[in-house]
């Protein structure tokens, strides 16, 4: 910051001071009330969550004794919380590596053509400006064992019908490929949205050089892409850590548990059974988890652009 | 780019393909909301009938649907309009001033993206619940209670995307305007704030977008005074077998103004969601 006239020493009045005062930090004049409510709303719940969990607290009962580390000890030591830690990662790995493939694959697609690409544009932005309960609702139709779609295509090529969100072979897998029906358009439009604005230069000098279009794009689409690539990995990472809103219409967890989510345990946990503290306790390493992950990937992000 | 008709060819076919496979379900979905009663579960499907409004009616009317929506206009709206009145100059802020930690955090802004719902949302219900217990006041199954809750994820996004907007804008504007004799704020808003007023209004539309479709927050804090659309919708699960006509009208209902938005917000769509990263 440049130092203001007013700051230079000797002899000034205190009106100045006060004014050169409120001039070097006018930028809190217009952050602050943001930051105060942010911190109100983000940073105290979850200060009071973590307080939470190291008592034993039930919506009903008034005691509350101190417990230290038991509620996280408990939760890492359950197997409804384990199968639920274990489903979210299969959510996390084929939900964001199936929505990428595809989702690059049909940016890489949509260069190659020139007439109707709006229009494909358009469809394409209609999964996600959806609500994920609508489109949960939805898929549930279309997979219905008696009315839907599916299954009426299904018998069309002499297949019977399948009850496929009741069968624990299948649920989850088809939970994982609704959510990848909604959020692959999404790295549809940030991988397009980059590649719009590539460099001619690069491919001009290596197309010159007879270079194959693979190592075109491994040599030189790739690496320029590369931040572009890391916020969509890093996005649907996060959404895929938290889904709840299709699985709750969809199957709510079953059957046996098969499709629970994180989300979708901890919020029966307090809510279901009562048992606050606990949820608190999974919630907070639910925290620590996509912390972890979302800060390794900002730093391979931050190495690329410039934030701030 | 030359490319090869074949190669067009094969492109051609698979965008369809996936353009098909998206609109057939919304489609069918949504043509079922039209549908009597009597055909709602016929298979194979009756993609022919004389389309009546009769759904619409029944889930807004007879199942008081209607007060949902109201509720789900007064809490996306209220807290738009929270998230700009704090975020906007919030977001005017971090782009004039340089200060020790603004970087940090904008950075932190971006990361609170991460934060899962659930981290907030439970220890935001037991907060309620305690206040209330110990002094009667409720933010419990109010709209207000739910806007406040709903700046976890509007805030930082208004404040993301509104410095965008700012920072091209050239500093000299308002300083010029400020050496004519205008304070900072006078200027702020004769000279800066008709400019940036498009931004502004892409930014509430888009804003307005996550509010409506927020499910989450929604079904823990609301209650019967303010259960919203979604959360009206998800209550036809348990009748589904037998209401798809009511469920899917419910399902337009909440489609419907998102659609006709995005169709105007299609550049801002891609920075909205990447809290404008890439720009």
């Amino acid at each position: 910051m440049k130092p203001d006239v007013a700051t230079q020493p000797g002899g000034q009045s205190l009106s100045r001071r006060v004014y050169s005062l409120t001039q070097r930090h006018r930028h809190w004049f217009f952050i602050g009330p943001a930051l105060l409510i942010l911190l109100t709303v983000v940073i105290y719940p979850i200060v009071f969550s973590t307080g939470v969990s190291l008592f034993r607290v039930t919506f009903a009962s008034t005691s509350r004794p101190f417990v230290g580390l038991q509620n996280f000890e408990r939760m890492l030591g359950n197997d409804d919380f384990l199968q639920s830690a274990y489903n979210t990662l299969y959510y996390v790995v084929f939900s964001v590596s199936g929505s990428f493939l595809l989702g690059f694959g049909a940016a890489l697609l949509i260069r190659r053509i020139s007439r109707g690409r709006n229009i494909l544009r358009l469809v394409l932005i209609i999964p996600i400006t959806m609500a994920p309960i609508v489109v949960g609702l939805m898929w549930n139709w279309m997979l219905d064992p008696l009315f839907g779609l599916i299954n009426w295509f299904l018998g069309l090529l002499g297949i019977p019908g399948q009850t496929l969100l009741a069968q624990a072979s299948t649920a989850r897998l088809m939970v994982v490929l609704v959510d990848i029906w909604q959020w692959y358009p999404l790295v549809f439009l940030i991988i397009e949205a980059g590649m719009a604005t590539l460099p001619r230069a690069p491919y001009e000098s290596a197309r010159l050089e007879g270079v194959s279009s693979w190592m075109i794009f491994r040599r030189i689409t790739l690496p320029l892409l590369r931040p572009v690539i890391l916020v969509a990995l890093l996005l649907r990472t996060v959404d895929a850590f938290r889904t709840f809103d299709i699985v709750r219409v969809m199957t709510d967890g079953g059957p046996a548990l098969t499709t629970e989510t994180l989300s979708l345990y901890l919020y029966r946990t307090a809510f279901t059974f009562n048992k606050l503290s606990r949820a608190a306790a999974g919630s907070i390493l639910m925290l620590l988890v996509i912390g972890l992950i979302s800060a390794m990937m900002f730093r391979f992000l931050y190495k690329d652009i410039e934030v701030g | 780019m030359v490319v090869p008709v074949r190669e067009r060819a094969l492109s051609y076919a698979i965008l369809t393909a996936m353009a098909v496979l998206v609109l057939i379900p919304v489609l069918a979905g949504s043509l079922t909301a039209f549908k009597p009663q009597i055909i709602w579960i016929s298979s194979p499907p009756v993609w022919f009938f004389e389309p009546t409004l009769e759904n619409f009616e029944f889930v807004l009317i007879t199942r008081q649907n209607w007060l949902h929506l109201r509720n789900s206009l007064i809490i996306s709206i209220g807290s738009v309009v929270i998230a700009l009145v704090l975020g906007v100059p919030a977001a005017y802020g971090f782009a004039r001033f340089r200060f020790r930690g603004s970087k940090g955090l904008m950075q932190w802004l971006i990361s609170l993206r991460m934060i899962p719902p659930i981290v907030v949302g439970l220890p935001f219900y037991a907060m309620f619940l305690f206040l209330e217990r110990a002094t009667g006041l409720g933010l419990r199954d109010t709209h207000f209670g739910l806007i406040l809750t709903y700046q976890t994820f509007l805030l930082p996004l208004v404040i993301w995307m509104m410095r965008g907007y700012f920072v091209e804008l050239p500093a000299a504007m308002e300083e010029s305007a400020m050496v004519e004799g205008y304070t900072r704020i006078g200027a702020l808003r004769r000279v800066v704030l008709p400019v940036v007023w498009p931004g502004i209004v892409a930014t509430a539309l888009l804003n307005f977008i996550f509010a409506w479709n927020e499910f989450f927050l929604a079904l823990i804090l609301a209650g019967n005074n303010t259960s919203t659309l979604p959360m009206a919708a998800g209550t036809y699960v348990v009748r589904a077998r037998v209401e798809w006509g009511n469920l899917f009208a419910v399902n337009l209902i909440i489609m419907m103004p998102v659609i006709v938005l995005t169709i105007f917000l299609r550049q801002q769509l891609v920075k909205g969601l990447t809290f404008g990263i890439l720009e």
